[in-house]
């Protein structure tokens, strides 16, 4: 039918939108983690592992800028290498569940038929599981410390993650440019990657960064309850739990890991928003 | 005119983040009057009725006087506005689809309107009145008014919606373009609505269209709106005998007729422009054979040559009687093309062609019931139908996008019945032989991809070519759809609709196919493109002796463009024939009704 298509905004109406300031921020404070968990050893002051017994916990100082632990470790240093495990264990479980998710969701979503309902109840199956519930038991009883958490985590986030590419997929599907493609004979893989795959990334992207956010909690929680990293490792998480008990002598030691998960999630969490609404807004 | 206009728009300004939309449109409307605001995308024709009604969208302004029986509409406060939307003047929009709340039921989109009147306070009196609003834009079946907004027709919608905008008895309706989302037959039936209504309430109405001889047909005075500019005003009889702008010359001759074949359409060439891309000269002077210096060095103002005759074009005195001339010689008719004769093998034959779909409660619905078509080589035949007809389904299957559930097709002596059952040779093979045009511009391109890489990915399709092979060949074809040779690195986001379908026409060609299945591809384009691009199918056809299959259901396209005619109806063809029989002498009722809804 013809339809008359009138453009209510006109083309560049709204060019190049200055980055809002919150976003300058978090991008700033997440490059101030990676700069942390790649070159701890030489900004840190001291070794995260060297106890003073003698000292024990005490409240920030000259000497320690954040003060120390009830084993007289430098807390300032613990939460400089603790960016090590903040940052590759939720790369590792974004970047996995996507690759899996991508391929799942592409297969499903351009294929459908069998492939797509086996896909989609497998992932029916994934999602009523209670997830945190299952890491818990997983790690617990299997043990393994954080590689097992992250594993858990990649199997948990790809349920999800293949909905969220599948939906964009059959979004892309039904276009004009891909029945051409089809009809000039492409092949099946060069329509999924070199078609379909460019024309959903925005949107996987905005999603890996948010899935970054969502595995950095969960693995902060895991090794509060002492079922991520080894103890003694320097890690977010495995602080709040070492240091509960001197919050009154040495509050820093806490509250700083604290602020540093809240801050690195939050930060992804509005990087990712920004991604997602730039990304669909073209 | 001697009463004072009811509405009058003084130098009405749109713009949006500083760039122009519109500039200073001045009209004026009386009681009773009907005027068509006429022109193509982007012209600025929706934001001024927006403007009007002081609807426009967030970030888009407007400076001038919009003056409503003395009143300044612009300047009012929003409360009091509200009583003048709806009261006095009504808007109806475009989309039947979107128009309407998806949650509410239809008449209550009617009773909404009606509720605060305190005659209308109890239930009964309200829903007798909904019925009898519904009759008055021909909903005569009471069961209706309880249906959901997507359990109704295009048609139907677009009825509800101009039986709620007429509520609460406006003196001025604006409809913009409400026919346009509609089938033909249907497209006919809503005109004839408004314009009845709008006699019997004795309204006035302000039609916006893209359609020259739709608003020739159905209003008093017409003002031609280009670029956001008033190009010319006059009389509905007097613009359509003699139009004062060659724009408007060149709109109408670039609508195909549908009454006679002509050897080439009068196109204008070029795009259309942003407002501001063409500021400070004559809006028009780009694409104006006749533009000279003293066009392109100020913006003319609209002056009046003849009472109630107003043009904005500084040269109409000097070339009044070249434009005629060229009027003249485009109304030669062509003679009626020789179909070739039957005793040639056809290249695509369908015989008994059934496709279902899964439909709702497991029920298949029918899309084709039994189709057998022919189509000989070099020959050009318009496959016509309006939505549900089944027509997209039958291209599709042809180029093996969707797989017939029986019936067969035959696609250059091989079987083609099934792609998935064929060999790769013969279903490479077919694949060379048989292309398709898509009907969306926007997006029948990779948005990711660039041109160059569009096309080349075509080009690889049939065999390995060096990088130089790759690129003469993309020059070749970008030359045949007459681009130039460096939009091979643009992006189709940087391109118009026009040119993004020339890109299309060239990715289908990549292949050397001896037939192009064509599903709407010039319905979507503003009329002075799509006679450029129903040239371009024109000539490719003389040039390379391609075979078409050309899915429309505009008959002047086709009419343009095919030497015979299947007409297409609920999945059966219901007519076939050579062009020129179907449309002179239509047999089938269903094709009567399709030559009849053509505005005139």
């Amino acid at each position: 039918m013809s339809l008359h298509v009138e453009v209510a905004r006109p083309k560049g109406v709204a060019p190049r939108t200055a980055i809002p300031a919150a976003i300058v921020i978090a991008f700033v404070i997440v490059a101030i983690v990676v700069i942390c968990a790649f070159f701890g050893g030489s900004i840190a002051p001291d070794s995260p592992f060297t106890q003073r017994l003698q000292v024990g916990d005490v409240p920030p100082s000259a000497e320690f800028l954040a003060g120390t632990d009830l084993l007289g470790r430098d807390v300032l240093s613990r939460v400089i290498h603790g960016a090590w495990t903040a940052l590759v264990g939720p790369v590792v479980v974004a970047a996995g569940a996507f690759s899996i998710a991508t391929v799942l969701g592409l297969l499903s979503g351009y294929l459908g038929g069998a492939v797509d309902s086996a896909v989609m109840r497998w992932v029916d199956f994934m999602l009523a599981l209670p997830g945190p519930l299952v890491a818990i038991v997983v790690v617990g009883v299997v043990g393994g410390g954080y590689w097992t958490a992250v594993t858990v985590l990649v199997i948990l986030f790809t349920a999800p993650d293949t909905r969220i590419v599948r939906s964009a997929v059959l979004e892309q599907r039904p276009r004009p440019y891909i029945d051409a493609a089809r009809a000039l004979g492409v092949s099946k893989t060069r329509i999924l990657f070199i078609h379909i795959l460019p024309n959903v990334l925005p949107i996987i992207l905005a999603y890996v960064v948010l899935d970054f956010a969502f595995a950095l909690v969960n693995l902060a929680g895991l090794s509060f309850l002492g079922l991520g990293v080894e103890p003694g490792t320097p890690d977010w998480g495995r602080m709040l739990f070492e240091n509960r008990t001197i919050l009154f002598t040495n509050p820093v030691a806490l509250l700083l890991p604290a602020t540093m998960v809240i801050l690195t999630a939050v930060s992804m969490n509005l990087i990712g928003d920004w991604l997602f609404a730039r990304f669909t807004r073209q | 005119m001697t009463a004072p206009p009811m509405l009058m728009l003084r130098d009405l300004a749109i713009s949006a983040a500083g760039r122009a939309i519109t500039t200073g449109t001045s009209l004026d409307i009386a009681r009773g009057e009907t005027i068509a605001i006429v022109g193509e995308s982007g012209s600025g024709k929706s934001l001024t009725a927006k403007a009007i009604a002081r609807l426009l969208p967030p970030g888009v302004s407007a400076t001038g006087r919009v003056t409503y029986d003395g009143i300044d509409l612009l300047a009012l406060p929003e409360r009091e506005m509200q009583q003048i939307r709806g009261r006095r003047l009504s808007l109806m929009l475009q989309d039947p689809f979107t128009m309407l709340n998806p949650l509410m039921k239809s008449g209550l989109h009617v009773a909404e309107m009606l509720r605060d009147r305190p005659e209308f306070r109890d239930r009964a009196a309200l829903k007798a009145e909904v019925a009898r609003r519904l009759t008055e834009v021909g909903i005569t079946d009471p069961d209706v008014a309880e249906r959901m907004p997507f359990q109704l027709s295009g048609g139907m919608s677009q009825r509800i919606s101009l039986a709620a905008a007429l509520a609460r008895d406006p003196e001025l309706l604006i409809a913009d373009e409400p026919s346009t989302a509609l089938d033909v037959t249907t497209q006919a039936e809503i005109i004839k609505l408004l314009k009845r209504v709008q006699q019997s309430r004795g309204m006035s109405l302000v039609l916006i269209t893209h359609n020259l001889r739709l608003a020739f047909s159905t209003c008093d005075r017409i003002y031609v709106l280009y670029a956001g500019s008033l190009l010319e005003v006059g009389t509905a009889r007097a613009v359509e005998a003699d139009p004062f702008h060659p724009y408007t010359l060149g709109l109408l001759l670039s609508e195909p007729p549908a009454d006679k074949r002509v050897p080439k359409l009068i196109a204008i060439r070029g795009k259309v422009p942003g407002a501001d891309e063409v500021a400070g000269r004559c809006v028009f002077s780009d694409r104006c054979d006749w533009a000279m210096e003293t066009c392109r060095v100020a913006a003319p103002v609209l002056a009046e040559l003849a009472p109630d005759r107003l043009t904005a074009c500084i040269r109409r005195t000097e070339i009044a009687a070249e434009m005629q001339a060229l009027r003249g010689s485009a109304l030669a008719a062509s003679d009626p093309p020789t179909p070739p004769g039957s005793a040639i093998q056809p290249i695509v034959r369908t015989a008994n062609l059934v496709k279902n779909f899964a439909g709702r409660h497991g029920r298949a619905v029918q899309a084709l019931k039994g189709v057998s078509i022919e189509l000989r080589p070099g020959e050009s035949v318009g496959l016509v139908g309006e939505s549900g007809s089944g027509k997209t389904t039958l291209g599709r299957t042809l180029v093996g996008l969707e797989t017939p559930t029986s019936g067969k097709i035959e696609i250059g002596g091989r079987d083609a019945s099934d792609f998935s059952a064929m060999t790769a040779v013969d279903r490479a093979a077919t694949r060379r032989t048989i292309q398709m045009v898509f009907q969306d511009p926007y997006s029948t391109l990779n948005p990711r991809h660039s041109v160059r890489r569009s096309l080349s990915e075509a080009i690889g399709t049939i065999g390995r070519f060096s990088e130089s092979e790759i690129d003469s060949r993309i020059a070749e074809l970008l030359r045949e759809v007459g681009l130039p040779e460096h939009y091979g690195t643009r992006r189709p986001s940087s391109l118009s609709g026009g040119e993004r379908q020339r890109v299309a026409i060239a990715r289908a060609l990549s292949v050397n196919p001896k037939i192009l299945v064509c599903d709407e591809p010039v319905s979507a384009l503003d009329v002075s493109v799509q006679a450029q691009i129903l040239n371009l199918f024109k000539r490719l056809q003389s040039e390379l002796g391609l075979s078409y299959l050309f899915i429309t259901h505009d008959l002047a396209v086709v009419r343009q463009i095919a030497e015979r005619i299947y007409v297409l109806y609920l999945g059966e063809i219901v007519e076939h024939g050579p062009a020129e029989d179907v449309i002179g002498r239509p047999q089938h009722p269903y094709t009567k009704r399709l030559i009849d809804s053509i505005p005139r």
